[in-house]
């Protein structure tokens, strides 16, 4: 299955093509974010006289309550989004996935050992954990993503892990066995493609679960510190002036309802694409 | 409706609040037919009930484990001390205590009491209640108790006879009056009674009431609140008008206290508003917002020990770089007053031609350009995590230190971590930007505790100044009773203080009290910032 | 047998993962930089005071030692004492367990409630308007952020039409507690006004709490009648003239939801850890709004004990839903 044919599957099943619209709207707006901001130095700077000022035509979705443009916040906020997303979200690939394929292939004690350390973490919801490390380190942006990436590689080691015992009894994994392939080549050339699709799927699934964690933790006061225009501690900073500031809550909750829409759907588009087995089980 | 109505027990109630299971039937018939007539339950009105939302929980109802403004309404409203802080600007009243006299060397406290006065359960009020109540403060370590220990040792306060208490200082101190108010007095032979293993009663007097308050509590729940009842033997008497019950609420979110204060679930409400809020609540039609000159000041510490801080013309550079206008009057929309020294502007010791330092970013990098050493980090500002406030003061700051080129981090630390931080040099931020409140009514509540060497590193000093010049004057100002030699001290104090830049000084509070319109009598005083209620009445 | 083999088998396995989660968060908390000691001895404590009452609680020994006799500790059912509110964290928990089990039991409630219908009439009437409508909302409901839902709700039915309280459990003080459900105690005193009050207090957070889940519910719902829609029995009580109200309904239904059961119970461990962000928005006096203090606060003993009570519940969860999957589907192990 080439890459070419993936995507023009995902283009003919119209949610998966929305979904991948509002991931690609939302990557272009932070690379683009200097050119399609009205007020670029928002970011940092602030002007009291203009404080909580609502939408009109010099301030497209009004201001926040340091006087800054909310609109050019919220663009240059998909930055710090999708950079805690992809980092924390390919960290936890690259933790898990090694610990998965090593554990399911070889049976060995220390394999078994790690999976139950996984264990542990599965046994949590994430974002408790989340919070206690999080609150450990001391909120930044650095430090939310190892908090997300702590907590977030135990589920693609088990889904590796899975995926491999049960390849490893396949025909065709035991003919190569037999046949005297080295197991690094197996496992590289024959195991891996194989699990891919699951965890190709699990990754864009996990980019949106991220991004609500990260999101969450903002709003709790853990996650970037100001200045920088992080989503969810906006929507913090607006309860306080909310029934007045209806303005402020609302492009923010916009912002991360559009992107992790749009990694959902690309997930179950992904899904239907590359896992046709697991598609009668979930939706049509 | 229906808790009013079961307030006492009786042939209805087995217990205040809560219907008997015998009750019940013949109720619903009453019910209905009030209903079908279109009638309240008769005696619901007679009752004034008053019910405060306040910002924050009342986690215990002993006198001795709190000095804060959070749970003043428990001190003040359940207890008595010998004297009283009242009205505005705040008077040193005589309340227990009829006079005192001080000895010659300033060091022994005489006070004669008030003949039959009453706790709550009848007994009398007596001068070894007053000393229990020392002692007890002192032994459990809380609340105000570091402030008596630095003046008196435990065994040191004595019943002279039935009515007259004496305290022997262990060195004079020109402030000990001013935390007299801080003894509150409790029913030495009730808690007494109550003490499990040596404890002073901490466990019951957490829950119970031992007072001789205007109000006798009625009910607690360390997660909701208090409900304190009129007291009618209270020695100071009551008006014509007065409220039967008072509940006193945590409310902890802002919009929560607004909206109820304006459907009328709440008579008052506590925490300091925003603009917006306040101009919302006059609106309604419902409610008021009374205001008053206060005293509680917002300032950012720097911590002096450390470069680049330790140097002073950076330190007097970060002073020209707040924009203080924009904060007082575009942020706060105006409701507070520059205070351009660590005093409040309306007490007593101010020097009132220092005028401080203005937003100026030219006049900062020229300070910045004569200083010794330079920045090459970026400085750390800390503020209160969940007070918005001081997070828009550290954020407007760092704003302006950006435009002078100075790089700085803004973090969020919660109260208790940020205390003990400041406990260390090393581990103090650069920056702290909080309050300091009226604890009691003396420029040593400010200037004192805050730039006094021997206070470096508590809640009200993290600037770890040392001064000696401020210090020898300090020390005088302490030691001196004469009021006017007492405030000229003061002046110099602050005036070389200000030079030094030890911190930067933003405003003065001025007091919002949001109350339903009805309400009247409320007697704001900075100490207890409105929260006693024996004079209020409803109209 | 199958099934006992099971639960033994996870049952063993439940002790060590415990240990190790205990062991993980002990770690974590431990290293939170402010000082539990010179919280407790009050804000205008000496530093000679802060020093003694370090010793006395033990702090000063190296962290292993802690560790081991936090084990020794958690055996005899204690889970230390807080240091903010000075209480036993067990008794803390338990006393505002059944917060966090109202709301999360009236968010089921309504999850189901409106979930299952739903899914049922969207996969009767595939690809209609209506099916898409449900499927968007399905969507849509996942993709939300829950605080920004509740700020939402709250800004309409609170703020604006008034209607609903913002936050909180109940106006004022609570009926007397007799099961810790402000709902039933209201009732069991007789008080109806309380009841109307905590019920209002309930609409918002539990409302908020729902819509993920609902949308799960909905999308196995719907995903399981078109399963069996298509299996031979109901092409055959078709042909004998059955209702088809009555086939979807009853036999249908009761097929389809097996899937849905099994994911009803992995989401009451789901809506526990949305109640950490969702009862913070709403002041709800529950163990999320408990742990989030606690965190703030650095009272270590508090947020151990919460995220040991936290992983208990959700691992039992996790094995009533094996068992439950185990039981109801003879074929194949658990997924």
């Amino acid at each position: 299955m080439g890459f070419a044919h993936v995507i023009r599957q995902l283009v003919s099943d119209r949610s998966a093509l929305l979904g991948l619209v509002l991931v690609l709207l939302v990557v272009l707006a932070a690379l683009l974010a200097p050119l399609i901001s009205t007020h670029p130095e928002a970011v940092w700077d602030m002007s009291p006289a203009n404080r909580l000022k609502p939408p009109s035509r010099e301030w497209l979705l009004g201001t926040d309550r340091m006087g800054a443009d909310i609109y050019s916040r919220v663009i240059y906020g998909a930055r710090i989004t999708l950079i805690i997303a992809f980092v924390a979200v390919g960290a936890a690939l690259l933790i898990g996935v090694p610990i998965g394929l090593w554990a399911g292939w070889h049976e060995f004690w220390v394999g078994e050992a790690l999976m139950r350390v996984s264990d542990v973490f599965l046994a949590v919801p994430q974002i408790v954990l989340a919070i206690a490390i999080a609150q450990t380190l001391g909120p930044s942006i650095e430090n939310v993503i190892l908090a997300l990436s702590i907590t977030y590689w135990p589920w693609f080691a088990r889904l590796v892990y899975a995926e491999v015992r049960s390849l490893k009894h396949e025909t065709f994994i035991e003919a190569a066995i037999a046949l005297g392939v080295p197991k690094r080549r197996i496992v590289v050339q024959h195991v891996l493609p194989n699990v891919l699709s699951p965890i190709i799927v699990r990754t864009s699934i996990g980019m949106g679960f991220t991004i609500l964690t990260a999101a969450a933790l903002g709003f709790l006061g853990l996650g970037a510190p100001p200045p920088a225009p992080e989503w969810g501690r906006m929507i913090s900073e607006s309860r306080e002036f909310l029934p007045e500031a209806w303005w402020y809550a609302l492009a923010p909750g916009l912002a991360i309802f559009a992107v992790v829409m749009g990694f959902n759907l690309l997930g179950d588009g992904l899904r239907d694409v590359l896992d046709p087995r697991l598609r009668r089980a979930h939706d049509r | 409706m229906l808790s009013r109505w079961c307030s006492r027990p009786g042939p209805w109630c087995s217990r205040p609040g809560q219907l008997s299971r015998r009750a019940v039937l013949p109720f619903f018939s009453l019910l209905a037919l009030a209903a079908g007539l279109g009638l309240a339950p008769a005696g619901a009105a007679a009752q004034a009930r008053f019910v405060f939302a306040n910002e924050s929980d009342y986690d215990t109802v002993d006198p001795h484990a709190s000095f804060d403004v959070g749970r003043v309404a428990v001190r003040l409203n359940l207890y008595d001390g010998l004297m009283r802080w009242q009205d505005n600007p705040a008077r040193l009243e005589p309340w227990i205590a009829e006079s005192h006299s001080i000895s010659s060397d300033g060091k022994t406290y005489t006070f004669k009491m008030r003949k039959g006065v009453k706790f709550h359960d009848g007994s009398e009020v007596k001068a070894a209640d007053v000393v229990y109540s020392l002692e007890r403060i002192l032994a459990l370590g809380k609340g105000a108790a570091a402030l008596f220990k630095s003046m008196i040792e435990p065994g040191k306060a004595k019943a002279i006879d039935e009515n007259t208490v004496a305290f022997e200082l262990s060195k004079p101190s020109a402030i000990f009056l001013s935390i007299v108010p801080e003894i509150h007095i409790v029913n030495a032979a009730l808690v007494k009674k109550n003490e499990v293993n040596g404890d002073w009663g901490a466990a019951w007097l957490s829950k119970n009431d031992a007072g001789s308050g205007a109000y006798k509590l009625k009910q607690f729940d360390p997660a909701i609140g208090f409900v304190g009842e009129r007291f009618a033997a209270h020695f100071k008497g009551w008006g014509a008008k007065y409220l039967d019950e008072i509940e006193f609420r945590a409310v902890k979110d802002t919009n929560t206290r607004v909206l109820g204060l304006m459907k009328g679930d709440f008579n008052g409400i506590g925490g300091y508003l925003q603009t917006d809020q306040l101009k919302r609540i006059e609106a309604s039609g419902n409610a008021k917002v009374l205001d008053a000159e206060s005293m509680r000041v917002m300032m950012m510490q720097f911590n002096t020990t450390r470069a680049p801080l330790n140097d002073v013309d950076v330190r007097r550079a970060l002073n020209y770089v707040f924009d203080y206008d924009g904060f007082n009057k575009n942020i706060l929309g105006g409701l507070v007053e520059r205070n351009p020294t660590p005093l409040p502007n309306t007490i007593w010791g101010n020097p009132k031609d220092v005028t401080g330092y203005s937003f100026d970013l030219d006049k900062a990098k020229a300070e910045l350009a004569k200083a010794a050493s330079k920045i090459d980090r970026p400085l750390e500002i800390h503020f209160l995590t969940g007070f918005a406030q001081s997070e828009q003061a550290a954020q407007l700051f760092q704003n302006g230190l950006q435009k002078i080129g100075v790089q700085s981090k803004v973090i969020g630390t919660p109260w208790p971590t940020i205390v003990e931080r400041f406990s260390k040099p090393e581990t103090t931020p650069d920056i702290s930007v909080y309050w300091i409140s009226t604890y009691y009514a003396d420029p040593h509540n400010w200037i004192g505790e805050m730039f006094h060497s021997s206070g470096a590193g508590t809640f009200k000093n993290a600037h770890h100044y040392k001064n000696p010049k401020v210090d020898a004057l300090l020390d005088k100002a302490v030691q001196t009773t004469d009021q006017a030699a007492r405030a000229k001290l003061y002046e110099e104090a602050t005036r070389l203080v200000v030079a030094d830049a030890p911190g930067l000084w933003i405003y003065n509070t001025k007091w919002y009290g949001p109350y339903s319109k009805k309400l009247q009598g409320i007697v704001f005083c900075p100490i207890g910032n409105a929260q006693e209620m024996r004079t209020a009445y409803y109209e | 047998m199958r099934i006992l083999a099971l639960i033994g088998k996870r049952l063993l396995w439940f002790v060590p993962t415990a240990a190790g989660l205990i062991a993980v968060v002990f770690f974590i908390s431990r290293v939170i930089p402010a000082d539990p000691a010179a919280l407790l001895a009050g804000e205008t404590a000496s530093r000679e005071a802060i020093e003694a009452l370090r010793v006395k609680l033990g702090l000063d020994r190296p962290l292993l030692v802690q560790l081991l006799d936090y084990y020794r500790q958690l055996l005899k059912g204690d889970l230390g004492t807080s240091l903010f509110t000075t209480r036993p964290v067990a008794e803390d928990l338990l006393a505002r367990l059944p917060a966090t089990i109202e709301l999360t039991l009236a968010a089921m409630l309504m999850a189901i409630a409106v979930g299952i219908p739903l899914g049922v009439v969207s996969a009767t009437r595939r690809n209609s308007l209506l099916d898409h409508g449900v499927r968007i909302a399905t969507v849509a409901g996942l993709a939300m952020a829950s605080f920004w839902l509740a700020l939402v709700l709250q800004l309409v039915f609170a703020m604006d039409l008034g209607w609903l309280p913002l936050q909180g459990r109940i106006a004022g003080f609570p009926p007397p507690a007799v099961t810790g459900f402000m709902t039933l105690d209201a009732l069991i005193a007789g008080r109806f006004d309380r009841f109307a009050s905590a019920i209002a207090h309930l609409l918002l957070p539990a409302m908020t709490l729902a819509v993920p889940a609902l949308a799960t519910v909905v999308r196995f719902t719907r995903a399981g009648v078109l399963d069996t829609l298509e299996k031979p029995f109901v092409t055959y009580q078709d042909a004998i003239g059955i209702p088809r109200a009555l086939i979807v309904w009853k036999y249908v239904l009761r097929n389809a939801l097996t899937s849905t059961i099994t994911q009803i119970g992995l989401l009451f461990g789901i809506l526990l850890a949305g109640a950490v962000v969702i009862e913070t928005v709403f002041q709800w006096p529950g163990i999320g709004t408990y742990a989030f203090e606690a965190i703030l606060q650095s009272d270590y003993a508090a947020v151990m004990g919460f995220t040991v009570y936290a992983g208990g519940i959700f691992m039992i969860a996790n094995l009533l839903v094996d068992i439950a999957h185990a039981s109801i589907d003879p074929r194949g192990g658990h997924a």
